[in-house]
């Protein structure tokens, strides 16, 4: 019975955990305000829509991951459903925060200039879709889409510890059915208003895929890290190695996928070699930005491939733990490399990128934890949860 | 050479992984576990380890760097020819390279198996219970020529406690 005590026991924050997150998001204003202030306007800019999409392509990809696992019906994980549970109330805080960016469309996105569209035939071309009434309103539409089906599952979810019984589980599952439907659509129409729109002569059919399996990628890998850092706090007293090694699964054939989608999206423009193509990639991989153009590759594909291949680091916490850790930095240069390039000149890495990331992160991880001790970390009437705790 | 087993056959799964465990849990080692489904935990209780995954990395590694070789060998050293404006050693290898190593990967840890196993195509099966193609589950046991009668007899009786609906004892001749 000792075991079920420790189940029930409820996320409790801790104040060495508050203060840091708070200071990490004083830490951050500070540098926003910092880089406005020194006359890198667009720079921040650059940085805020990188932590914007950073952290929301996390939720949803977090949130992707809890669907799947209600449309498989998968019993291994019915213990871990609160987490992206509780990562998709970042989403409302993520809608606030993209509120601002809307202050900095001029500064990123070329087409906002009337002025340069008229005298652009593909600009005015493009024009009934991209403009910022209607990219508004697409906005707004995919937050209250999102928002409205993550809650959704999350309140069917709490009122099955409630009630219980097996129905919530069919209406969970009917609920995800119609999320990854509707998140298949909007997320690649989001990823292509904000961040191939920036330069907005260039299009590639498969960028929105590669930054949904990126989303998804780094969504497991978030889980995985919060799962872990609970489980070493004396949380999830029945995590075990097979778990583990499931979550690595996850992480290691997510690498494959996108080391995939990378190289088609590469190779085909490096093949066919056409100049309205490769222009995307000529300052990518020629001039200043030719290191990250290998880091993003290596991180992101080469060390997880590599390393959880090897069954005893993928069944090991804190070998698994660091590999994430490096996972967030890969997530943050591929980010990078697609927004920088199309909007600053410079390409160093100064205090405003380390503190709008540490900022943002800050923000995160309160949300997360916040969340997280307002609800049932292991879900009580979960059908599936003891196949979840005796996993093996 | 000539030995007896004895088997426990079991309806269920659940009851057969409950067996293993005490069957070990009183000294008696299993020899083999027959099971119509591939079964999670048992492949931990018999202490099992497999060196064929190490086998399929370093055949995949070889199969990588021989097609990288080969292809290097014949678009650059032996006939260079350049369509398309391409480099001759060109980051169209990747692909083939890509496909070939999981071939070569796949066919020899398919190889090494086989050998390994003494299988080949043709061969005729040998189940001690040919119910556990079906439904059934079989634990064998070794019983080895200096075994006393006591000693087989608790055999029996473990196995008749947790759960065995049959148990029968077959002579194995193995090359």
């Amino acid at each position: 019975m000792k075991i079920n005590d420790k189940m029930e026991k409820q996320l409790k924050i801790s104040s060495g955990f508050k203060v840091v997150t708070i200071v990490l998001v004083i830490l951050g204003l500070f540098t926003v305000f910092a880089g406005f202030y020194s006359g890198e306007g667009t720079r921040t800019w650059a940085n805020l829509l990188l932590n914007n999409y950073y952290f929301m392509s996390v939720t949803i990809g977090a949130s992707f991951w809890m669907a799947l696992q209600s449309i498989t019906q998968s019993g291994w994980s019915a213990q871990f459903v609160r987490i992206p549970q509780a990562m998709s109330n970042y989403l409302i805080v993520s809608f606030v925060l993209w509120f601002f960016m809307f202050f900095g469309l001029h500064d990123l996105f070329h087409w906002t200039h009337h002025d340069a569209v008229i005298h652009d035939p593909i600009l005015l071309h493009k024009e009934p879709y991209l403009n910022i009434p209607f990219f508004t309103v697409r906005f707004v539409i995919f937050f209250a889409l999102w928002i409205f089906l993550t809650q959704r599952i999350k309140k069917l979810s709490l009122q099955e510890d409630q009630f219980g019984g097996v129905k919530y589980l069919g209406k969970i599952e009917l609920t995800s059915k119609v999320y990854i439907f509707v998140l298949a659509i909007t997320f690649s129409l989001f990823t292509i208003d904000w961040l191939m729109s920036l330069d907005p002569h260039w299009y590639s059919t498969i960028y929105p895929i590669k930054k949904f399996i990126m989303a998804f990628y780094h969504g497991v890998t978030i889980i995985t890290a919060i799962v872990i850092i609970l489980h070493m706090a004396g949380y999830f007293p029945s995590l075990n190695k097979t778990h583990l090694a499931d979550f690595s699964r996850y992480i290691f054939i997510l690498s494959i996928i996108w080391g995939y989608m990378w190289l088609s999206q590469y190779m085909l423009i490096w093949y066919a070699n056409i100049p309205e193509e490769t222009v995307y990639y000529v300052p990518r991989i020629m001039a200043e930005y030719k290191n990250y153009f290998y880091a993003e590759l290596i991180i992101n594909w080469l060390i997880p491939f590599l390393f959880l291949m090897w069954n005893r680091i993928a069944k090991n916490p804190t070998a698994l733990l660091i590999i994430t850790l490096i996972l967030i930095i890969g997530q943050w240069v591929e980010l990078y490399m697609s927004i920088m390039p199309d909007t600053v000149d410079s390409h160093t890495i100064s205090y405003i990128e380390v503190g709008t990331f540490l900022g943002y992160a800050g923000v995160f991880a309160l949300v997360v934890a916040w969340s997280l001790s307002k609800i049932r970390l292991v879900p009580k009437n979960h059908p599936y949860l003891i196949e979840s705790t005796k996993h093996h | 050479m000539n030995h007896t087993n004895i088997i426990g056959i079991y309806e269920d799964e659940d009851v057969l992984l409950k067996a293993m465990d005490e069957i070990q849990a009183s000294d008696i080692k299993i020899k083999d576990v027959y099971s119509p489904i591939p079964l999670h935990g048992v492949f931990e209780r018999l202490n099992l380890t497999t060196r064929l995954p190490y086998a399929t990395f370093i055949y995949g590694v070889i199969g990588t760097i021989s097609v990288f070789a080969f292809l290097y060998w014949t678009s650059v050293i032996s006939y260079p020819l350049k369509f398309g404006g391409k480099p001759l050693n060109t980051l169209s290898f990747i692909i083939i390279m890509f496909v070939l190593t999981i071939f070569v990967g796949t066919l020899f840890t398919f190889l090494t198996y086989f050998i390994r196993e003494k299988m080949y195509p043709g061969k005729q099966v040998t189940l001690p219970v040919p119910e556990t193609t079906n439904d059934q589950f079989a634990i064998l046991i070794e019983k080895t020529p200096d075994m006393t009668d006591t000693e087989s007899n608790k055999i029996n009786e473990v196995l008749k406690k947790t759960g065995a609906i049959e148990i029968k004892e077959s002579e194995v001749n193995q090359e």
